[in-house]
């Protein structure tokens, strides 16, 4: 929970366009960028944070440090790669940056990408890094990219000359199959000098280390936030459900329904309630026993909606057959009576009649049908299915005709 | 307690004089180009213990002798003179540049900004020297910043004590502290005299 305003330098030169970390370099720095700006401000809700450009025509200063995450995210837009990155001048810049933060109360921090080689001396490098120091600036230096001889001892050598107290670090970052935002957020860059991290990085972590398959219900929150979003609702509601079967079953399911409700009805939010749905699942398996040794009928009913509800959320046609089958099942299980009350409904008929091709509701003899048809209902207490007695009024619709 | 004054020190009581020390906000003490973080705040203490330097004392980085001193205090107050005791060997600072009520500052503000005082000093290791100030410009200060430019030649610069005589007023400058912020307002909360009955005023 630092007081922090971060300047971030990013490296925007030719050397970004290659592809050996995915998608490319650059995309794989925005990424990282954004995850960084994300981690900062929820940390601390007064953190501020500031981007700059070092390569292209020349260093350019994107966004002054400010709390406001959509001006971050949206100046990251329509960047163009090309030039040199100039290491030097983009820290300097990034320090009169901070230098006229607003709040003076916070601490300096400038975060740079390296990704092309390094054009300045060592010795440069560290009369810069003195001067950080001298100024209480701290200096987080993520070395990816290109790897040419020197870069790595002069990036070194920057750090010895700022680093005070251990706060300011050095990442390399090979080419590999891990996303390079991956790879900081176990850094301390992301965790902050060992605080413990930010509830961000930690469930941020615990998702990216456990792959694809991480990601509750197989799907990437970042890729496709909708369908995520409909699946965790979807599942809420069906955890709501289960609770209320369980809470007629035993007192111990009452006692777990406060904390159940609390979940279902805090809804979606963020990345944060990835960690409370981890004991969730727990908490509902444990319901499910208990409903199923309790009350059987009305949790296998249910078992079996979970696993409709699940498949329903990707197919919403399904969804919809689903909904007039469970309407349908919950009802008695005496379907004669439904039938019998679905015949009885005019308008339900006539539109099946209308479906039916070579018939006129309107026909005088069709209606003389369907008033019969009312009267006959109650003594019609056959399990035919809802065509038969319509493909009867066919045949006599015919034979009358 | 030796008080190497002209005069006997049953008159008056030095420490006393020296007591602004308690009226510093020690937890907002900061210096830059310090070796150690927080060890700036070693070096104020009562007036008996100046020369104890058993304990932690400012020093500069090596080869940096450079140091930049933020001091705020608890109320306003009113300075007569400083007291500097610096280290042996050279390390004593040889010059000392003072502002008065300016926060955040760095080394490059202070080297390019005019002092409201300066002083050439000497090596001061019995800390019986004070520096008077400017009285009429140090009568309402809030916080203050000392910047040492430069040492006696020593690599490094240390203080072991710095002291302030003069008074302290029970004012304190305005902090607006207490804000509520409306994110959208509550009627309940703003209820005009005409809603809570009474619209004519009455004359007693």
């Amino acid at each position: 929970m630092v007081l922090e305003a971060t300047m971030i330098c990013i490296d925007n030169s030719e050397w970004m366009r290659n592809g050996d970390y995915a998608p490319s370099r650059f995309q794989a720095q925005a990424d990282a960028v954004n995850l960084i700006c994300g981690a900062k401000t929820q940390s601390n809700p007064e953190n501020t944070v500031g981007v700059l450009t070092m390569a292209g025509k020349g260093v350019r200063v994107l966004v002054t440090p400010t709390s406001d995450l959509g001006k971050i995210l949206a100046c990251m837009h329509g960047l163009e790669i090309g030039g040199e990155m100039n290491l030097a001048a983009g820290i300097q810049v990034a320090q009169l940056a901070l230098k006229h933060r607003q709040n003076k109360k916070q601490q300096q921090r400038i975060i740079v990408f390296a990704g092309s080689p390094v054009m300045h001396d060592k010795k440069a490098l560290e009369v810069i890094g003195k001067k950080l120091k001298k100024n209480s600036v701290a200096l987080d230096i993520v070395n990816f990219g290109e790897d040419d001889e020197g870069k790595t001892e002069k990036l070194e050598a920057l750090l010895a000359a700022v680093n005070n107290n251990d706060t300011s670090h050095i990442v390399h970052v090979p080419a590999g199959p891990n996303a390079l935002s991956d790879v900081l957020i176990s850094t301390p860059i992301f965790t902050g000098d060992g605080e413990g991290g930010s509830g961000f990085a930690a469930s941020a972590a615990a998702a990216a280390a456990g792959g694809v398959s991480g990601f509750e219900f197989g799907v990437d929150p970042n890729l496709d936030p909708e369908l995520a979003l409909a699946l965790r609702v979807s599942m809420e509601e069906e955890r709501a459900r289960q609770e209320a079967a369980a809470k007629k079953a035993a007192e111990e399911a009452s006692e777990q329904d406060a904390t159940m409700t609390e979940h279902a009805s805090e809804g979606p939010s963020g990345a944060d309630n990835k960690k409370n749905e981890i004991p969730d699942d727990d908490n509902t398996l444990l319901q499910q026993a208990l409903a199923m040794s309790v009350d059987e009928p009305a949790s296998t009913q249910d078992l079996q909606d979970t696993e409709m509800s699940d498949a329903a959320a990707e197919d919403p046609d399904l969804a919809l057959a689903l909904q007039l089958s469970v309407q349908e099942s919950t009802k008695d299980s005496s379907s004669e009576a439904d039938m019998s009350k679905l015949l009885a409904d005019q308008s339900f008929v006539s539109s099946i009649l209308a479906s039916l091709p070579g018939v006129d509701p309107n026909d005088p003899s069709v209606k003389e049908m369907l008033a019969s048809m009312q009267n006959q209902s109650e003594s019609q207490q056959k399990q035919d299915e809802d065509k038969a007695p319509e493909k009867k009024e066919e045949k006599e619709e015919k034979e009358e005709k | 307690m030796a008080c190497t004054h002209d005069h006997s020190c049953e008159d008056h009581d030095c420490s006393s004089n020296w007591s602004l020390y308690k009226h510093i906000d020690l937890s907002k003490v900061t210096a830059l180009n310090e070796a150690n973080p927080g060890s700036v705040k070693s070096v104020f203490k009562a007036w008996e213990e100046r020369l104890n330097s058993t304990g932690e004392h400012l020093e500069s980085n090596e080869g940096d002798p450079e140091l930049l001193v933020y001091i705020p205090f608890t109320s306003d107050v009113k300075i007569k003179s400083i007291s500097i005791v610096g280290g042996a060997d050279g390390t004593s600072p040889s010059k000392l540049r003072v502002f008065i009520n300016r926060e955040g500052i760095d080394f490059s503000d202070a080297q390019s900004m005019q002092p409201v005082q300066e002083w050439d000093l000497v090596e001061n290791l019995h800390g019986v020297l004070e520096y008077q100030t400017r009285y009429s410009k140090f009568q309402s200060v809030a916080n203050i910043t000392l910047h040492f430019p430069e040492s006696f030649g020593g690599d490094t610069t240390q203080i072991h004590y710095i002291g302030f005589k003069g008074e302290a007023t029970q004012l304190k400058r305005d902090v607006v502290a207490t804000i509520v912020y409306e994110i959208t307002p509550n009627p309940s909360d703003h209820k005009t005299r005409a809603e809570t009955g009474g619209g004519l005023s009455h004359v007693e």
